[in-house]
């Protein structure tokens, strides 16, 4: 016989703990206007609430090291952020920190670039995307071409920037390689022209998260219930309409999924890349600054730890701001998914007679 | 990149050689000069230097001149910390050698060394002002950085300790190191830059004689490119060599240092025609063809292959990577050289330079054993044993450089002792990378003109006085002190 919940949490036989217990309305709390049987000791409700508040407190305790780690490492940092962001050398400043950040033409190129780099993220879900779905597909040797998509994204940063830092040289191995193949028009200054070096970069940061694209939608497709696919393909689905219509819908959480981390390294995680491949600098000119290093090198180049506070205070706060808007429409749009799905099914209600008449759910 | 603050150029590259150094030229043999033997120097050296007891110094300004430099008796134990086996290998030895033979002169004397990481010289020099204790005798960067510690008070004038007939002698001791008439730091080693090497080959096998101004070097340029070679090799990727070249060419039409420093702080503006006509000649070099073409994808290191490789004709180094390079394509095909000359100020066709510096903390007991030992560092033969243990060049010109086999090496000595100031010390360093190295790209690029980059230039400089006060506190103390 399954134990009661009580019974589990107190460890004490639940015919023993559990008085007789009264319907109550909401949760568990004593209505004033019922009446309860008089008994001696505490009233009915009460050994059910003291064990939900012993598991309560159980969880509370339990999760209290790590909450307070969590504190000190991340919620501290943050406080003292804030706190720097808004003096200057110990001394109160106001926003004027923000101000100046916010003027500075620096952080609106970095600002910019950041958000150019957001093009990325569709791309990088449509390819990796692209390469799952035909490596599911049973492409012939799959395995193999699993690998050399995924190695990638285990290859340290710092490796792929030097590497492709000297392929993408004015004379590097890409120019040379275009001009032996006639394609010398194409040859451009891949990371010393500043019109073109952050399409470059960009180019590199997808070659590289587009691994792990393909490894997670990958995942996801050969969890999918082969049922569904096989019933569309009897029903006469092509390969496009098939995965148009039936297996990008079933990735959608996963593909969301992506799009947020991969969002967020947009924003915040691409230092590495733009460090090692501008040499610390963003350059050519401002061409390849980004968030990141701004505050790096306010941080610790030139000596402005409240600029760098300030701008990492702004970007903090527009990226949770961001996450939790996303966050709401995601919730949103599932709520009235949800709704209408309801409304077609209720659509559906058939009034059941010899029920009194009212509605059941059909089934 | 170690440093924080202050002037980029004075801080160390994180590998073996600071490309970014600069330099002085100053001289006079004290009192050491009684000696004649080196033997006999060294121990004149320490015992002479209690005869200047007292006497008058004609330093600059104000300066009161030494107390004394006599080593007292009794046991005396000195701490130094200090930094530089990073960029000169051997410094260690050197230092070691030197300690034991000061010791064996007055073995009441021990001295302990503390080697500081490049990240932890400062922050550990600042700790030990705040508490008042320490190291007796500590290393210094050039620059605004062997100024700051003296600002602050947390140094002595080493120019109370050291007569000015000895401190003449040390390489950017006034040029640098030098505020309201006292010299803060005494300079160590040098850090010569940039010369302009050329292939003799190369010019050679095009006719080309050596161009020594700046017409004749747009026409040499032209006559390479158009046969194929690259005139001069470089690279900007990685944006050092914007500060190079700012260094060789921004300080052809100045007047003064106080030029740039009055600039830095608002009294006068980089857009000025003395300031920011080296922008109109750089652009001129590329539109000239005189630049690699690769030169903004490209490490300066990965350009200046292109000059080993005989593919260029001309590149530029720093002082300290001389040797190597001269060794590397033959003594006989390397000659060396100031940047050609466009303008008429007393820097064009010179050298800058900048020298490494040791100092006597306020806190030091013994400021003049300090001083003493400091003195003994200079005396000949530790200038020629600091030269063969590191191969760098020392900052005194009583050098003996006839001892030094390469030509190049004694040519560089040479022009670094009638030097100019290195103009990359006098600003901040976000002056430095914002202006100097981002422009230096996009003019390099082509993508952006000289005025543009001059405009663009005053921006950060204006930009950087609302947001680093502090630095720009320091900055006008140091422009007001500087003759015009």
């Amino acid at each position: 016989m399954e134990r009661s919940r009580q019974e589990r949490d107190s460890g004490a036989p639940a015919a023993t703990a559990r008085p007789p217990v009264v319907p109550a309305p909401g949760r568990g709390t004593p209505s004033p206007g019922v009446a309860h049987p008089a008994a001696p000791g505490p009233p009915a409700w009460r050994p059910a609430r003291q064990a939900r508040w012993r598991r309560h407190w159980g969880v509370a305790v339990w999760m209290l090291p790590a909450a307070l780690v969590m504190a000190l490492v991340f919620g501290y940092s943050v406080v003292e952020l804030y706190v720097q962001a808004v003096t200057n050398q110990g001394s109160w400043a106001g926003l004027a920190n923000v101000r100046l950040v916010l003027s500075d033409p620096y952080f609106r190129a970095a600002i910019e670039h950041n958000l150019q780099l957001l093009i990325a993220v569709p791309v990088l879900a449509a390819l990796g995307l692209f390469l799952a779905i035909l490596v599911y597909e049973g492409l012939r040797g799959w395995r193999a071409y699993r690998f050399m998509i995924f190695l990638p994204y285990i290859l340290p940063v710092p490796v792929i920037a030097v590497v492709f830092s000297q392929l993408l040289q004015q004379n590097g191995a890409l120019n040379e390689i275009l001009g032996k193949l006639g394609l010398g028009v194409l040859a451009a200054n891949w990371l010393g022209d500043p019109n073109v070096s952050l399409w470059a970069m960009m180019g590199v940061i997808i070659w590289r998260e587009a691994g792990f694209a393909f490894v997670l939608f990958l995942a996801r497709l050969l969890s999918l219930p082969q049922e569904t696919q096989e019933a569309a393909r009897i029903d006469g689905a092509g390969f496009f309409s098939l995965h148009w219509r039936i297996t990008i819908p079933q990735l959608r959480s996963v593909i969301w999924f992506y799009a947020v981390i991969e969002g967020i390294t947009m924003i915040s995680w691409v230092f590495n890349y733009v460090y090692i491949m501008s040499n610390g600098q963003g350059g050519p000119g401002d061409s390849t600054m980004v968030t990141e290093l701004y505050i790096y090198q306010n941080a610790f180049q030139f000596n402005a730890p409240q600029l760098a506070a300030a701008a990492a205070a702004l970007l903090f706060t527009v990226l949770v701001a961001v996450f939790a808007l996303g966050l709401g429409v995601r919730a949103l749009v599932l709520w009235r998914r949800s709704r209408s799905q309801d409304a077609e099914r209720g659509l559906r209600l058939t009034p059941v007679s010899g029920h009194g008449g009212e509605a059941v759910w059909p089934g | 990149m170690a440093k924080v603050s202050g002037t980029a150029a004075s801080r160390p590259s994180s590998g073996r050689r600071n490309h970014l150094h600069r330099p002085a030229a100053l001289r006079v043999w004290g009192t050491c000069a009684l000696a004649g033997a080196l033997a006999l120097g060294i121990a004149a050296c320490g015992g002479t230097s209690g005869q200047s007891a007292g006497t008058a110094v004609s330093t600059p300004g104000t300066a009161p001149g030494p107390a004394t430099t006599k080593v007292p008796s009794g046991p005396i134990h000195l701490t130094m910390w200090w930094w530089g086996q990073q960029e000169a290998p051997g410094a260690s030895a050197w230092l070691a050698q030197t300690i034991a033979a000061y010791h064996k002169l007055h073995p009441n004397v021990t001295i302990t060394t503390v080697l500081q990481t490049t990240n932890g010289l400062i922050p550990a020099f600042d700790a030990a002002a705040k508490a008042g204790q320490g190291p007796d005798i500590q290393y210094f960067w050039g620059g605004i950085y062997s100024q700051e510690p003296g600002w602050a008070g947390n140094i002595r004038p080493v120019s109370d300790y050291i007569p000015a007939s000895e401190l003449h002698h040390y390489l950017n001791a006034y040029r640098e190191d030098t505020y309201q008439g006292h010299v803060w730091t005494a300079p160590w080693y040098l850090q010569p830059s940039f010369p302009l090497l050329y292939r003799k080959d190369i010019l050679a096998a095009h006719h080309i004689a050596v161009p020594t101004t700046w017409n004749q070097l747009i026409a040499a340029c032209k006559t390479l490119k158009a046969a194929g070679i690259t005139p001069m090799a470089g690279g900007v990727s990685d944006g050092w060599f914007g500060g190079w070249l700012y260094s060789m060419l921004g300080g052809q039409q100045i007047t003064s240092v106080k030029q740039v420093l009055d600039a830095v702080v608002g009294k006068g503006s980089f857009t000025s025609a003395d300031l920011a006509s080296w922008w109109s000649r750089l652009a001129q070099m590329k539109s000239s063809g005189c630049w690699n073409s690769s030169i903004t994808s490209q490490q300066l290191y990965q350009g200046q292959q292109a000059f080993v490789q005989g593919k260029a004709a001309m590149t530029v180094s720093a002082g300290t990577a001389v040797p190597g390079f001269v060794k590397q394509v033959g003594v006989s095909k390397v000659g060396l050289m100031a940047m050609p000359t466009f303008g008429s100020g007393p820097y064009a066709g010179k050298l800058g330079a900048t020298s490494q510096t040791v100092g006597i903390t306020r806190w030091s007991k013994y400021p003049t054993v300090d001083a003493n030992f400091i003195m003994f560092m200079h005396t000949p033969a530790r200038l020629l044993a600091w030269y063969k243990a590191t191969g760098d060049l020392p900052a005194d010109d009583r050098f003996p450089v006839s001892d030094v086999t390469l030509p190049q090496v004694r040519q560089l000595f040479n022009m670094e002792v009638h030097g100019a100031p290195y103009l990359e010390n006098f600003i901040p360093s976000q002056l430095d990378s914002e202006g100097n190295f981002a422009n230096a790209q996009l003019v390099l690029g082509g993508s952006e003109t000289g005025a543009q980059a001059a405009a663009k230039f005053q921006q950060v400089a204006t930009r950087v006085r609302i947001t680093d006060s502090k630095e720009m506190a320091d900055f006008t103390r140091w422009a007001q002190s500087v003759a015009g």
